[in-house]
């Protein structure tokens, strides 16, 4: 029976008496709570998706300086504006989605404490629209925050309340998720998690870490606004700001691996290489990877040359070796899922025989080796002390986090979107050739604009978050002019990536509106190669297959690292040459 | 690779001949295969890798590493920008269907030679492009300093405070046509003829967290402006 405000049948699902369905793909047992709740911030996501979109389009077609939409004071609203929608909201309603999947949906369970966890989603609409209305009502003296919002910089304290109120309702939203973990561990001692619920728990760690780091950095920040307290440690601000700054792209990163596991796993027919390594790859994420926020801290004083070297040098790269080990693992649980469904062929057939106009299949394998190839490499050369001096507040910063956040966990969340709209929403792409074609689309346009971003702002040094370098840099005898081409590049690019967003969201509300429902059976195309009944033995051990085309793509990927690395050492040597 | 007992005896000859074998044959089968996610993913894929080439030569070049080997580089990104696309999205699959269908002897050849004469024009032209490069495929990443912008404006502002008043002037006047002085969002002080000295009350000033602040912005005859200065009251210091 729907709710009276469910007018478009969205959050109506057929259930047994105890509430729960069989999901017809995935096997799992799905409480109508679950269900609810996922669509619930799903939605939400879309909305602050479509929302930040509009200012993509305003906030490049200022960059690429031919089109100049925007004057210096609009452009920093406007990046403020896409900033916070994109980088923050849509990626934490979807997260926290993704927390009530790995956890009570993975797990069989009901969703509990559903109060708290609607709840937690008021709150954190109340924060997200707090924060959009101090931005666009940012007026002098007051400046717009962008992300960072540092002090002593001006800025609206209603901003400041807006961004704290979403953390808390972040928090909120998530105490669901904890409380069924607890009660899993608590009826089930000895039992292991599954592998997604255990990558869940670790997200949800880091997540915590990262949001009470933004607390000690807003909140304080907030009463020096209100001039509760006379002054506030710009030093102190930046490292606490950078906890949750870079830790929820790190929230980001982990629960994009959660959804590269359950989706290559789903649609794909992968197989875990091995649980132990994957989780130990987890672990070291937990321990390592927020201390990689460190780098954001590089150019600036008041911290030890000794602390830069530990946390953005040996500190980081366990969470890069835990990278590493998850770039091979999926794609060879991938090879060798398929070669037991004898569906290998040659070094690469078990790749190109796959389900590629699924859109679930194909958004996850675009996630996978763009953010690896553009996003992760380049990470990780920008986050060591030296090549920094080269990326640092450049276009290039602007072009990695693009790759990563967009090419990686935002097309990672598209292809769980459409999964959920086939899974949960039970409709039907209302076109399938649209939905078949967009993740392909947006991928590739996105994927070189994100390169020219990184050429221009690392090889002619274009400075990142300003409205207008290359045509004007006024009084100075500076030209940076050289790089209109690549601009020129960038700026169509950019435009067709936003028509591929369209798309999407298009293909996605589209679906919920006008897309058929489906029907007992109708889902049987989203089943990997018809499921495990294909295998010769279902049993086998995955060990007893080949990976040799996941070994060669992995090589191909350490060249393409070694490769960039060097070029980065050698313009780094170049450096003192300027204008020499 | 699959490991078989006869590797375990093979003689490191016979061991390693087999393995470049299988790669080959392996490289082989990746190029003529024709499934249109293969055409898509060989065609993007080295769209990719040559601009990866082009542009990494033409950086390393562009600081003055004259390597021959670069030159070649370089022109082979550039050609395969669209040679890799048109190779794998239309030659191969054109080459496999004549030899299905090809009925006279002309095509026929081209059906059997249809690769080697489309990668030996692929390497002719590398070749070429690479002993004459043309302009469009020749970045220059080193940074131009271009005459007839202007000069470099860049004066320090030099300010001093008495009796709730404050007073500043600029190191040097060229190149500016006015100066405009804020604070919050109020414009106190517009100054439109050289040497551009003003002088401010305190108590006209804004409070902008915590501190009595102005902003002076030097402007050119477009209203555009080329330097701004933000100071703060109290840390200007007494007459």
């Amino acid at each position: 029976m729907a709710h009276k405000l469910d007018v478009l049948g969205l959050f109506d699902n057929e259930y047994r008496d105890d509430g729960f369905r069989t999901c017809s793909v995935t096997g799992l047992e799905v409480h109508r709570s679950v269900d609810n709740h996922v669509k619930l911030f799903g939605l939400t996501a879309v909305v602050a998706l479509l929302y930040g979109g509009i200012f993509a389009f305003t906030v490049a077609m200022t960059r690429w300086e031919v089109i100049g939409l925007l004057g210096a004071d609009a452009f920093y609203t406007h990046l403020s504006l896409h900033a916070w929608n994109l980088l923050i909201f849509w990626m934490v309603f979807m997260e926290v989605a993704i927390l009530y999947v790995g956890g009570p949906m993975v797990l069989g369970r009901r969703l509990p404490l559903t109060r708290i966890a609607k709840a937690g989603w008021a709150v954190m609409v109340g924060g997200a629209v707090l924060v959009n209305y101090a931005i666009w009502t940012t007026e002098a003296p007051n400046e717009a925050p962008l992300l960072t919002a540092y002090v002593p910089m001006p800025i609206s304290p209603l901003f400041y309340a807006g961004a704290c109120v979403f953390i808390l309702g972040t928090v909120v939203a998530a105490l669901p998720f904890f409380v069924s973990m607890w009660r899993e561990k608590r009826e089930n001692p000895g039992k292991t998690l599954p592998l997604v619920s255990f990558a869940a728990f670790v997200t949800s760690i880091i997540a915590v870490e990262a949001l009470v780091g933004g607390l000690l950095a807003f909140g304080p920040a907030l009463l020096w606004r209100l001039e509760l307290i006379q002054w506030w440690d710009a030093a102190w601000y930046r490292q606490m700001y950078w906890i949750i700054g870079h830790g929820t792209q790190q929230i980001n990163l982990v629960a994009m691996i959660a959804v590269w596991y359950f989706l290559t796993h789903v649609v794909a027919g992968a197989e875990v290489v091995s649980e132990k390594v994957s989780r130990t790859a987890f672990i070291l994420y937990l321990f390592f990877i927020n201390l990689g926020a460190a780098h954001h801290l590089l150019s600036d004083p008041a911290v030890s040359t000794g602390w830069r070297i530990w946390n953005t040098s040996y500190a980081f790269y366990g969470a890069t070796f835990a990278s590493l080990i998850h770039a091979f693992a999926i794609p060879a649980g991938i090879e060798a899922g398929r070669r037991k469904r004898g569906k290998g062929g040659g070094l690469f057939g078990w790749l190109t025989s796959a389900p590629w106009s699924n859109p679930v299949f194909s958004s996850t394998i675009f996630s996978i080796i763009l953010f690896g190839f553009l996003g992760g490499i380049t990470g990780v050369m920008m986050g060591q002390l030296q090549l920094n001096m080269t990326w640092h507040n450049t276009f290039a910063t602007v072009g990695h986090f693009h790759g990563t956040v967009v090419l990686g966990t935002t097309v990672a969340f598209m292809g769980l979107a459409f999964f959920v709209i086939r899974t949960m929403f039970m409709r039907q792409y209302v076109s399938e050739r649209l939905a078949s074609i967009q993740p392909f689309f947006y991928s590739a346009a996105m994927g070189v604009a994100v390169l020219m971003m990184m050429y221009v702002g690392i090889l002619y040094g274009i400075p990142r978050r300003t409205s207008e370098v290359v045509e004007n840099i006024p009084g100075t005898e500076f030209s940076l002019s050289a790089a209109s081409p690549l601009f020129a590049i960038f700026g169509i690019f950019a435009l067709l990536a936003i028509v591929g967003g369209v798309l999407f969201v298009l293909v996605a509300v589209g679906s919920l509106v006008f897309g058929d429902r489906v029907e007992n059976g109708d889902n049987a195309d989203l089943i990997a190669d018809g499921g495990l009944g294909m295998a010769q033995d279902p049993d086998d051990p995955v060990h007893a297959y080949e990976m040799r085309g996941t070994f060669v793509l992995c090589l191909i990927f350490l060249a393409a690292f070694v490769i960039t690395y060097l070029l980065n050492w050698y313009l780094l040597t170049q450096l003192w040459s300027i204008g020499a | 690779m699959t490991h078989s007992d006869a590797d375990a005896t093979a003689s490191p000859f016979e061991f390693l001949s087999r393995v470049l074998g299988q790669a080959w044959r392996d490289l082989l089968s990746v190029y003529y295969a024709n499934t249109p996610i293969w055409r898509l993913l060989k065609s993007v894929g080295l769209l990719f890798f040559g601009f990866f080439c082009w542009s990494a030569s033409n950086l390393v070049l562009s600081y003055g590493i004259d390597w021959t080997i670069l030159r070649y580089i370089r022109s082979y990104g550039f050609v395969l920008l669209l040679w890799g696309p048109l190779t794998h999205a239309v030659v191969v699959p054109l080459v496999i269907r004549l030899r299905r269908s090809a009925e006279s002897p002309i095509l026929r050849t081209i059906a059997r030679q249809g690769s080697k004469i489309n990668l030996s024009i692929f390497l002719a032209i590398v070749l070429i492009l690479g002993t004459f490069p043309v302009g469009p495929m020749t970045l220059d990443f080193q940074t131009t300093l271009q005459g007839g912008s202007g000069s470099d404006v860049n004066p320090d502002l030099l300010c001093t405070r008495s009796d709730g008043e404050i007073h500043c002037h600029l190191s040097e006047s060229e190149g500016i046509d006015h100066v405009v002085v804020t604070s919050g969002d109020r414009e106190v002080e517009r100054v439109d003829d050289p040497p551009f000295e003003f002088t401010i009350r305190e108590d006209e000033l804004e409070e902008v967290v915590g501190q009595q602040e102005f902003v002076v912005e030097l402007q050119d005859e477009d209203g555009d402006t080329i330097r701004r200065y933000r100071r703060y009251a109290s840390s200007i210091p007494n007459k």
